[in-house]
Protein backbone atom coordinates (compact mmCIF):
# COMPACT_ATOMS: atom_id res chain seq x y z
CA UNK A 1 0.00 0.00 0.00
CA UNK A 2 1.36 3.72 -0.86
CA UNK A 3 0.07 7.04 0.81
CA UNK A 4 -1.63 9.30 -1.84
CA UNK A 5 -2.73 12.93 -0.21
CA UNK A 6 -5.65 14.79 -2.45
CA UNK A 7 -6.82 18.23 -1.89
CA UNK A 8 -10.97 17.69 -1.73
CA UNK A 9 -13.59 20.33 0.22
CA UNK A 10 -14.94 19.88 3.53
CA UNK A 11 -16.83 16.58 4.64
CA UNK A 12 -15.14 14.64 1.36
CA UNK A 13 -15.46 10.73 1.47
CA UNK A 14 -13.30 7.77 0.27
CA UNK A 15 -15.45 7.69 -3.16
CA UNK A 16 -14.85 11.09 -3.39
CA UNK A 17 -11.09 10.68 -3.21
CA UNK A 18 -11.15 7.72 -5.55
CA UNK A 19 -13.82 9.84 -8.11
CA UNK A 20 -11.20 12.20 -8.22
CA UNK A 21 -8.38 9.97 -8.84
CA UNK A 22 -10.05 7.62 -11.13
CA UNK A 23 -9.57 4.84 -9.02
CA UNK A 24 -12.01 1.72 -8.00
CA UNK A 25 -12.42 0.37 -4.23
CA UNK A 26 -10.57 -2.59 -5.01
CA UNK A 27 -7.80 0.28 -5.37
CA UNK A 28 -7.47 1.56 -1.76
CA UNK A 29 -7.68 -0.09 1.63
CA UNK A 30 -11.52 0.77 2.32
CA UNK A 31 -10.37 0.17 6.82
CA UNK A 32 -8.00 3.24 6.49
CA UNK A 33 -10.66 5.35 4.52
CA UNK A 34 -10.03 9.17 3.70
CA UNK A 35 -8.09 10.67 6.76
CA UNK A 36 -8.16 14.59 7.48
CA UNK A 37 -4.38 15.61 7.55
CA UNK A 38 -5.26 19.81 7.60
CA UNK A 39 -8.28 21.88 6.10
CA UNK A 40 -8.94 20.60 2.35
CA UNK A 41 -6.08 17.81 2.77
CA UNK A 42 -6.68 14.22 2.82
CA UNK A 43 -4.90 11.15 2.81
CA UNK A 44 -5.13 7.48 1.85
CA UNK A 45 -3.96 4.22 0.96
CA UNK A 46 -3.53 2.42 -1.95
CA UNK A 47 -2.22 -0.39 -3.83
CA UNK A 48 1.30 0.25 -5.66
CA UNK A 49 0.01 -0.34 -8.63
CA UNK A 50 -3.08 2.10 -8.15
CA UNK A 51 -0.52 4.82 -7.31
CA UNK A 52 1.54 4.91 -10.22
CA UNK A 53 -1.82 5.57 -12.03
CA UNK A 54 -2.26 8.50 -10.11
CA UNK A 55 -2.19 11.86 -12.06
CA UNK A 56 0.45 13.84 -10.33
CA UNK A 57 -1.47 16.98 -10.82
CA UNK A 58 -4.42 15.41 -9.06
CA UNK A 59 -2.47 14.21 -6.10
CA UNK A 60 0.73 13.75 -4.34
CA UNK A 61 2.24 10.03 -3.27
CA UNK A 62 4.30 10.08 0.02
CA UNK A 63 6.12 7.46 1.84
CA UNK A 64 4.55 5.11 4.47
CA UNK A 65 7.25 3.92 6.58
CA UNK A 66 7.75 1.62 8.86
CA UNK A 67 8.08 2.58 12.87
CA UNK A 68 9.15 0.84 15.71
CA UNK A 69 9.42 1.52 19.32
CA UNK A 70 12.47 3.44 20.89
CA UNK A 71 13.60 1.17 23.31
CA UNK A 72 17.33 0.32 22.69
CA UNK A 73 18.10 -2.97 21.05
CA UNK B 1 45.17 21.00 22.45
CA UNK B 2 44.95 20.47 25.89
CA UNK B 3 48.47 19.86 27.29
CA UNK B 4 50.56 18.75 30.22
CA UNK B 5 54.11 20.19 30.58
CA UNK B 6 56.94 18.35 31.92
CA UNK B 7 59.55 20.49 33.88
CA UNK B 8 62.73 20.26 35.23
CA UNK B 9 63.37 23.32 37.42
CA UNK B 10 66.20 24.10 39.85
CA UNK B 11 66.28 21.56 43.16
CA UNK B 12 65.17 24.27 45.70
CA UNK B 13 61.54 24.84 43.03
CA UNK B 14 60.97 21.00 42.77
CA UNK B 15 61.48 20.83 46.48
CA UNK B 16 59.05 23.09 47.29
CA UNK B 17 56.58 21.29 45.06
CA UNK B 18 57.04 18.47 46.88
CA UNK B 19 56.54 20.00 50.20
CA UNK B 20 52.94 18.99 51.26
CA UNK B 21 53.31 21.44 53.91
CA UNK B 22 53.89 24.52 50.74
CA UNK B 23 51.16 25.48 48.49
CA UNK B 24 52.62 25.90 45.28
CA UNK B 25 51.45 27.53 41.99
CA UNK B 26 52.30 27.37 38.76
CA UNK B 27 53.58 30.78 38.42
CA UNK B 28 56.03 29.56 41.36
CA UNK B 29 57.23 27.14 38.56
CA UNK B 30 57.25 28.81 35.50
CA UNK B 31 56.18 32.46 34.97
CA UNK B 32 55.17 32.14 31.12
CA UNK B 33 56.30 29.48 27.89
CA UNK B 34 55.60 31.22 24.85
CA UNK B 35 52.63 30.13 23.11
CA UNK B 36 51.18 28.03 25.92
CA UNK B 37 47.95 29.57 28.03
CA UNK B 38 49.48 27.88 31.21
CA UNK B 39 46.46 27.22 33.33
CA UNK B 40 46.96 29.28 36.57
CA UNK B 41 44.60 27.26 38.74
CA UNK B 42 46.18 23.47 38.57
CA UNK B 43 48.21 22.90 41.14
CA UNK B 44 51.96 21.58 40.18
CA UNK B 45 52.26 18.17 40.67
CA UNK B 46 55.48 16.55 41.26
CA UNK B 47 56.45 13.55 39.24
CA UNK B 48 58.75 11.07 40.75
CA UNK B 49 62.11 9.76 37.73
CA UNK B 50 62.09 6.26 37.42
CA UNK B 51 66.03 4.94 38.38
CA UNK B 52 67.77 1.57 38.14
CA UNK B 53 70.04 0.71 40.32
CA UNK B 54 72.70 -0.56 38.69
CA UNK B 55 72.68 1.95 35.77
CA UNK B 56 71.38 -0.45 33.60
CA UNK B 57 68.81 1.06 30.51
CA UNK B 58 65.21 1.33 32.34
CA UNK B 59 62.15 -0.85 31.48
CA UNK B 60 59.02 -0.96 32.62
CA UNK B 61 59.44 -4.79 32.82
CA UNK B 62 62.13 -4.93 35.37
CA UNK B 63 61.50 -3.64 39.06
CA UNK B 64 62.44 -0.09 38.71
CA UNK B 65 62.86 2.42 41.54
CA UNK B 66 61.55 5.96 41.89
CA UNK B 67 62.90 8.92 43.52
CA UNK B 68 61.26 11.79 44.07
CA UNK B 69 64.58 13.66 45.45
CA UNK B 70 64.22 17.46 44.36
CA UNK B 71 67.91 16.85 41.97
CA UNK B 72 65.98 13.93 39.93
CA UNK B 73 62.03 14.74 40.07
CA UNK B 74 60.21 16.76 38.00
CA UNK B 75 56.84 19.00 37.89
CA UNK B 76 54.10 18.55 35.67
CA UNK B 77 52.31 21.94 34.97
CA UNK B 78 49.16 21.92 31.77
CA UNK B 79 47.64 24.77 29.71
CA UNK B 80 46.47 25.07 26.22
CA UNK B 81 48.15 25.16 22.59
CA UNK B 82 46.28 26.72 19.52
CA UNK B 83 45.34 23.47 17.43
CA UNK B 84 47.05 24.92 14.52
CA UNK B 85 50.36 25.58 15.90
CA UNK B 86 51.02 22.35 17.89
CA UNK B 87 53.34 21.12 15.94
CA UNK B 88 55.42 24.02 16.01
CA UNK B 89 55.01 24.60 19.59
CA UNK B 90 55.76 20.94 20.67
CA UNK B 91 59.09 21.27 18.82
CA UNK B 92 60.33 24.96 19.96
CA UNK B 93 59.03 24.45 23.56
CA UNK B 94 61.89 22.02 24.71
CA UNK B 95 64.68 24.11 22.23
CA UNK B 96 63.93 27.27 23.31
CA UNK B 97 63.11 26.46 27.51
CA UNK B 98 65.85 25.15 29.02
CA UNK B 99 63.33 23.52 31.75
CA UNK B 100 61.02 21.60 29.13
CA UNK B 101 61.59 18.05 29.31
CA UNK B 102 58.38 17.11 27.30
CA UNK B 103 55.35 17.91 26.28
CA UNK B 104 51.72 14.68 26.67
CA UNK B 105 48.52 14.95 25.57
CA UNK B 106 46.02 15.95 28.23
CA UNK B 107 42.69 13.91 26.81
CA UNK B 108 39.42 14.29 28.21
CA UNK B 109 38.83 11.29 30.43
CA UNK B 110 34.96 10.52 30.94
CA UNK B 111 33.10 8.16 33.09
CA UNK B 112 31.78 5.39 31.54
CA UNK B 113 28.34 6.23 29.69
CA UNK B 114 25.54 3.98 30.21
CA UNK B 115 24.51 1.80 27.28
CA UNK B 116 21.38 -0.24 26.25
CA UNK B 117 22.54 -3.44 28.39
CA UNK B 118 23.56 -2.33 31.36
CA UNK B 119 21.27 -2.79 34.74
CA UNK B 120 19.04 0.06 35.85
CA UNK B 121 21.10 3.45 37.30
CA UNK B 122 18.72 4.36 39.94
CA UNK B 123 14.74 3.78 40.50
CA UNK B 124 11.89 5.65 39.51
CA UNK B 125 11.54 6.85 43.20
CA UNK B 126 14.48 8.55 42.56
CA UNK B 127 13.17 10.10 39.37
CA UNK B 128 10.30 11.28 41.39
CA UNK B 129 13.29 12.95 43.95
CA UNK B 130 15.49 14.43 40.86
CA UNK B 131 11.83 15.82 39.33
CA UNK B 132 10.73 17.23 43.11
CA UNK B 133 7.23 15.90 42.24
CA UNK B 134 6.12 16.10 45.96
CA UNK B 135 6.55 19.94 45.40
CA UNK B 136 4.84 19.90 42.41
CA UNK B 137 1.75 18.07 44.08
CA UNK B 138 1.34 20.46 46.97
CA UNK B 139 1.55 23.48 44.45
CA UNK B 140 -0.84 21.63 42.54
CA UNK B 141 0.25 20.31 39.31
CA UNK B 142 -0.65 16.94 39.76
CA UNK B 143 -2.29 16.00 36.53
CA UNK B 144 -5.57 16.56 37.69
CA UNK B 145 -8.08 17.16 34.33
CA UNK B 146 -5.06 16.98 32.14
CA UNK B 147 -5.19 13.63 28.86
CA UNK B 148 -2.34 12.33 28.04
CA UNK B 149 -2.16 10.18 25.11
CA UNK B 150 0.26 7.47 24.97
CA UNK B 151 1.06 6.66 20.99
CA UNK B 152 2.24 3.08 21.63
CA UNK B 153 1.58 -0.84 21.40
CA UNK B 154 -1.22 0.00 24.04
CA UNK B 155 -1.43 -0.11 27.65
CA UNK B 156 -2.11 -2.63 30.88
CA UNK B 157 -3.75 -0.37 33.18
CA UNK B 158 -3.85 -3.10 35.60
CA UNK B 159 -0.44 -3.94 35.65
CA UNK B 160 0.46 -0.01 35.57
CA UNK B 161 -2.01 0.62 38.83
CA UNK B 162 -0.30 -2.65 40.66
CA UNK B 163 3.39 -1.17 39.84
CA UNK B 164 2.48 2.49 40.95
CA UNK B 165 0.44 1.79 43.96
CA UNK B 166 -2.96 4.02 42.95
CA UNK B 167 -5.74 3.56 40.31
CA UNK B 168 -5.08 4.51 37.08
CA UNK B 169 -7.62 6.05 35.06
CA UNK B 170 -8.11 5.19 30.89
CA UNK B 171 -10.67 7.62 28.88
CA UNK B 172 -12.22 4.29 26.64
CA UNK B 173 -14.53 6.67 24.71
CA UNK B 174 -11.16 8.84 23.72
CA UNK B 175 -9.36 6.37 22.93
CA UNK B 176 -8.70 4.44 19.60
CA UNK B 177 -8.22 1.59 18.13
CA UNK B 178 -6.85 0.88 14.60
CA UNK B 179 -9.45 -0.86 12.04
CA UNK B 180 -9.26 -4.22 12.51
CA UNK B 181 -7.77 -4.61 15.75
CA UNK B 182 -10.69 -4.67 18.82
CA UNK B 183 -11.05 -1.32 20.34
CA UNK B 184 -9.67 -2.35 24.50
CA UNK B 185 -8.15 0.49 25.63
CA UNK B 186 -6.22 -0.46 28.93
CA UNK B 187 -6.42 -3.81 28.52
CA UNK B 188 -3.28 -4.94 26.27
CA UNK B 189 -0.63 -7.12 26.80
CA UNK B 190 1.95 -5.98 29.10
CA UNK B 191 5.02 -4.64 27.07
CA UNK B 192 6.49 -0.99 25.69
CA UNK B 193 3.02 0.95 25.95
CA UNK B 194 2.59 -0.03 29.94
CA UNK B 195 5.97 1.01 30.21
CA UNK B 196 5.27 4.70 28.43
CA UNK B 197 1.82 5.29 30.53
CA UNK B 198 3.68 4.31 34.34
CA UNK B 199 6.58 6.71 33.26
CA UNK B 200 3.95 9.32 32.30
CA UNK B 201 2.53 9.06 35.26
CA UNK B 202 5.19 9.45 37.71
CA UNK B 203 5.02 13.03 37.84
CA UNK B 204 1.26 13.54 36.81
CA UNK B 205 -0.09 10.57 38.51
CA UNK B 206 -4.31 12.15 38.46
CA UNK B 207 -4.05 12.89 34.90
CA UNK B 208 -6.51 10.44 32.47
CA UNK B 209 -4.91 8.08 29.91
CA UNK B 210 -6.10 7.92 26.17
CA UNK B 211 -4.92 4.42 24.91
CA UNK B 212 -3.77 4.73 21.59
CA UNK B 213 -1.89 1.45 19.97
CA UNK B 214 -0.57 2.33 16.41
CA UNK B 215 2.22 0.12 16.99
CA UNK B 216 0.02 -2.86 17.77
CA UNK B 217 -1.56 -2.53 13.96
CA UNK B 218 0.95 -4.45 12.33
CA UNK B 219 0.24 -8.68 12.56
CA UNK B 220 3.02 -10.43 14.64
CA UNK B 221 5.28 -7.83 15.36
CA UNK B 222 5.42 -4.75 17.46
CA UNK B 223 6.15 -2.24 14.72
CA UNK B 224 3.19 -0.15 12.59
CA UNK B 225 3.32 2.01 9.21
CA UNK B 226 3.27 5.98 9.64
CA UNK B 227 -0.19 5.88 8.02
CA UNK B 228 -1.20 4.74 11.43
CA UNK B 229 0.23 7.10 12.95
CA UNK B 230 -2.04 10.05 10.92
CA UNK B 231 -4.98 7.67 11.49
CA UNK B 232 -4.28 8.20 14.92
CA UNK B 233 -3.51 11.72 15.14
CA UNK B 234 -6.93 12.19 13.11
CA UNK B 235 -8.80 10.87 16.06
CA UNK B 236 -6.82 13.28 18.17
CA UNK B 237 -7.33 16.31 16.03
CA UNK B 238 -10.89 15.27 16.83
CA UNK B 239 -10.47 14.89 20.63
CA UNK B 240 -9.15 18.41 21.23
CA UNK B 241 -11.31 19.62 18.92
CA UNK B 242 -13.97 18.86 20.35
CA UNK B 243 -12.42 20.24 24.12
CA UNK B 244 -13.51 24.25 25.01
CA UNK B 245 -11.27 26.86 23.38
CA UNK B 246 -10.65 27.71 27.14
CA UNK B 247 -10.00 24.34 28.68
CA UNK B 248 -8.00 22.49 26.05
CA UNK B 249 -5.49 20.35 27.55
CA UNK B 250 -3.72 17.20 26.05
CA UNK B 251 -0.19 15.88 25.64
CA UNK B 252 0.84 13.15 23.55
CA UNK B 253 3.72 11.49 24.11
CA UNK B 254 5.41 8.90 21.38
CA UNK B 255 8.02 7.03 22.00
CA UNK B 256 8.70 5.72 18.74
CA UNK B 257 10.09 6.48 15.50
CA UNK B 258 11.93 5.42 11.91
CA UNK B 259 15.64 3.78 12.54
CA UNK B 260 16.23 3.56 8.98
CA UNK B 261 15.88 5.00 5.25
CA UNK B 262 15.00 1.54 4.04
CA UNK B 263 10.97 2.33 4.14
CA UNK B 264 11.48 5.85 3.24
CA UNK B 265 11.91 7.41 -0.32
CA UNK B 266 15.27 9.42 -0.46
CA UNK B 267 15.53 12.89 1.21
CA UNK B 268 15.17 14.82 -1.64
CA UNK B 269 12.61 13.15 -3.03
CA UNK B 270 9.09 14.69 -2.92
CA UNK B 271 7.61 12.10 -1.08
CA UNK B 272 10.28 11.78 1.79
CA UNK B 273 9.18 11.39 5.11
CA UNK B 274 12.44 11.81 7.25
CA UNK B 275 13.57 15.27 5.86
CA UNK B 276 10.17 16.95 4.60
CA UNK B 277 8.06 18.95 6.57
CA UNK B 278 5.76 18.60 3.68
CA UNK B 279 5.35 14.77 4.30
CA UNK B 280 1.38 14.45 5.69
CA UNK B 281 2.20 13.39 9.29
CA UNK B 282 4.68 16.21 9.46
CA UNK B 283 1.43 18.60 8.73
CA UNK B 284 -0.67 16.54 10.52
CA UNK B 285 1.80 16.79 13.61
CA UNK B 286 1.38 20.77 12.95
CA UNK B 287 -1.83 20.89 12.53
CA UNK B 288 -2.45 18.90 16.59
CA UNK B 289 -0.07 21.53 17.97
CA UNK B 290 -1.89 24.52 16.21
CA UNK B 291 -5.26 23.21 17.68
CA UNK B 292 -3.22 23.32 21.18
CA UNK B 293 -1.57 19.77 21.81
CA UNK B 294 1.53 19.33 23.51
CA UNK B 295 3.78 16.87 21.12
CA UNK B 296 6.76 14.81 22.98
CA UNK B 297 8.64 12.61 20.71
CA UNK B 298 11.96 10.61 21.70
CA UNK B 299 14.92 11.59 20.39
CA UNK B 300 16.14 8.39 19.33
CA UNK B 301 18.23 5.52 20.14
CA UNK B 302 20.80 6.24 17.97
CA UNK B 303 23.82 8.43 20.34
CA UNK B 304 27.64 7.86 19.09
CA UNK B 305 28.64 6.10 22.22
CA UNK B 306 26.00 2.97 21.80
CA UNK B 307 23.61 3.43 19.10
CA UNK B 308 20.91 0.78 18.33
CA UNK B 309 21.71 -2.06 16.17
CA UNK B 310 18.75 -0.83 14.04
CA UNK B 311 20.07 2.79 13.42
CA UNK B 312 20.61 2.89 9.65
CA UNK B 313 21.25 6.80 8.89
CA UNK B 314 24.95 7.58 9.16
CA UNK B 315 24.13 10.98 10.47
CA UNK B 316 21.25 13.13 11.96
CA UNK B 317 19.38 10.28 12.90
CA UNK B 318 16.79 12.23 14.72
CA UNK B 319 14.61 12.23 11.82
CA UNK B 320 10.79 12.87 10.70
CA UNK B 321 8.36 14.25 13.44
CA UNK B 322 11.24 13.54 16.34
CA UNK B 323 13.54 16.74 14.95
CA UNK B 324 9.22 18.64 13.83
CA UNK B 325 10.06 22.20 15.14
CA UNK B 326 6.68 22.08 16.69
CA UNK B 327 7.55 19.38 18.88
CA UNK B 328 9.37 18.74 22.30
CA UNK B 329 11.93 16.21 21.20
CA UNK B 330 13.19 14.54 24.74
CA UNK B 331 17.00 12.69 25.16
CA UNK B 332 18.09 10.90 27.55
CA UNK B 333 19.82 10.97 30.61
CA UNK B 334 20.25 8.35 33.74
CA UNK B 335 19.84 9.12 36.98
CA UNK B 336 23.38 10.40 37.92
CA UNK B 337 22.11 13.28 35.51
CA UNK B 338 24.66 12.07 32.62
CA UNK B 339 23.55 11.34 28.65
CA UNK B 340 22.89 7.79 28.40
CA UNK B 341 25.15 6.67 25.40
CA UNK B 342 22.18 5.70 23.12
CA UNK B 343 20.53 8.87 23.19
CA UNK B 344 20.91 10.76 19.52
CA UNK B 345 22.09 13.93 19.70
CA UNK B 346 20.85 16.46 17.06
CA UNK B 347 20.97 18.67 15.10
CA UNK B 348 17.91 17.05 13.54
CA UNK B 349 16.00 16.46 10.33
CA UNK B 350 13.93 18.85 10.33
CA UNK B 351 14.95 21.77 12.58
CA UNK B 352 18.33 22.13 13.45
CA UNK B 353 17.87 22.17 17.61
CA UNK B 354 17.15 19.17 18.40
CA UNK B 355 16.92 17.45 21.04
CA UNK B 356 15.33 19.99 22.35
CA UNK B 357 16.11 18.95 26.70
CA UNK B 358 16.52 15.24 28.50
CA UNK B 359 14.84 13.64 31.03
CA UNK B 360 15.42 10.41 33.35
CA UNK B 361 15.66 6.93 31.69
CA UNK B 362 16.90 4.21 32.37
CA UNK B 363 15.67 3.37 35.98
CA UNK B 364 13.85 0.57 37.36
CA UNK B 365 10.28 1.46 37.13
CA UNK B 366 7.73 -0.61 35.36
CA UNK B 367 8.85 -3.85 34.97
CA UNK B 368 6.72 -4.02 31.47
CA UNK B 369 9.85 -4.62 29.56
CA UNK B 370 12.55 -5.73 31.66
CA UNK B 371 14.45 -4.55 34.81
CA UNK B 372 15.19 -0.88 33.69
CA UNK B 373 12.52 1.65 31.68
CA UNK B 374 15.26 2.44 29.49
CA UNK B 375 15.78 4.02 26.09
CA UNK B 376 14.72 7.80 24.82
CA UNK B 377 11.31 5.65 25.01
CA UNK B 378 11.35 5.88 28.76
CA UNK B 379 12.72 9.48 28.68
CA UNK B 380 9.65 10.84 26.67
CA UNK B 381 6.87 10.21 28.83
CA UNK B 382 9.03 11.50 31.93
CA UNK B 383 8.98 14.55 30.40
CA UNK B 384 5.37 14.63 29.16
CA UNK B 385 4.27 14.02 32.90
CA UNK B 386 5.84 16.95 33.71
CA UNK B 387 4.61 18.64 31.27
CA UNK B 388 0.72 17.28 32.14
CA UNK B 389 1.59 18.29 35.79
CA UNK B 390 1.73 22.08 34.10
CA UNK B 391 -1.21 21.92 32.56
CA UNK B 392 -3.00 21.16 35.69
CA UNK B 393 -3.15 25.10 35.85
CA UNK B 394 -2.31 26.25 32.92
CA UNK B 395 -4.33 25.17 29.87
CA UNK B 396 -3.11 25.37 26.13
CA UNK B 397 -5.54 29.01 26.04
CA UNK B 398 -3.25 30.46 28.93
CA UNK B 399 0.27 28.74 27.83
CA UNK B 400 0.29 28.24 24.22
CA UNK B 401 2.34 25.25 23.25
CA UNK B 402 5.01 27.26 22.02
CA UNK B 403 5.15 29.70 24.61
CA UNK B 404 5.23 26.09 27.30
CA UNK B 405 8.34 24.73 24.85
CA UNK B 406 10.34 28.13 25.13
CA UNK B 407 9.87 28.03 29.03
CA UNK B 408 10.74 24.26 29.48
CA UNK B 409 14.00 25.46 27.58
CA UNK B 410 14.47 28.74 29.31
CA UNK B 411 14.67 26.98 32.88
CA UNK B 412 16.14 23.23 31.83
CA UNK B 413 19.29 22.50 34.15
CA UNK B 414 21.95 23.65 31.36
CA UNK B 415 24.75 20.47 31.59
CA UNK B 416 26.89 22.77 29.22
CA UNK B 417 28.46 25.98 29.28
CA UNK B 418 27.61 26.85 26.47
CA UNK B 419 23.54 27.16 26.87
CA UNK B 420 22.30 24.40 23.76
CA UNK B 421 24.25 22.05 22.78
CA UNK B 422 23.57 18.87 20.59
CA UNK B 423 23.74 16.01 23.27
CA UNK B 424 21.86 17.48 25.65
CA UNK B 425 19.57 20.13 23.91
CA UNK B 426 19.01 22.84 26.48
CA UNK B 427 19.39 20.68 29.70
CA UNK B 428 17.40 18.41 31.72
CA UNK B 429 13.71 19.40 32.30
CA UNK B 430 13.56 20.69 35.84
CA UNK B 431 10.13 21.02 37.04
CA UNK B 432 10.92 23.28 40.35
CA UNK B 433 12.31 25.98 38.20
CA UNK B 434 9.14 25.53 35.80
CA UNK B 435 7.27 26.17 38.63
CA UNK B 436 8.87 29.14 40.21
CA UNK B 437 8.68 30.68 36.61
CA UNK B 438 4.61 30.12 36.33
CA UNK B 439 4.59 31.69 39.69
CA UNK B 440 6.92 34.85 38.91
CA UNK B 441 4.21 34.81 36.11
CA UNK B 442 1.43 34.91 38.46
CA UNK B 443 3.01 37.42 40.37
CA UNK B 444 3.19 39.63 37.09
CA UNK B 445 -0.29 38.91 36.19
CA UNK B 446 -1.51 39.98 39.99
CA UNK B 447 0.28 43.57 40.29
Amino acid sequence: MTLVQVRLPPDATLDDALRLLGLTADDADAAFGLVAVAPGRYVLRVTGGAAGRVDPDVAEVFSDPRIEPQEPG
Amino acid sequence: MRVLIQLRPAPDVVASVIDPGVRSTVADVVTELPGVLLDQGFTPVPVPRPVSADGAPLSLNQRVQFSLAPEDASVLVRGEIPDTELSTRSVLLSSSVREVTGLFADPAIERHVTCGGDGPVGDWEAVRRLLHVHDLWAAGYDGEGVSIAVVDTGINADHVAARIGHDVAVDEARSWSPPGLAKTPGRHPVGHGSMCAFDALIAAPKATLLDIPVLLTRESTIAGLLSDAIAAYAHLNGVIQAMPDDSRSLVVTNSWGLFSPDTDFPPGHPGNYSDNPAHPFNVIVGSLEGAGADILFSAGNCGRECPDRRCGYSDRSIVGANSHPRVLSVGGVDTRGERVGYSSQGPGRLSERKPDLCAYTHFAGSEATGAADTGTSAACPVAAGVVAAVRTQRTAGELSPSQLRTLLHRTADDRSTVGFDHDYGYGVIDPPAVVAALARQNRTRAA
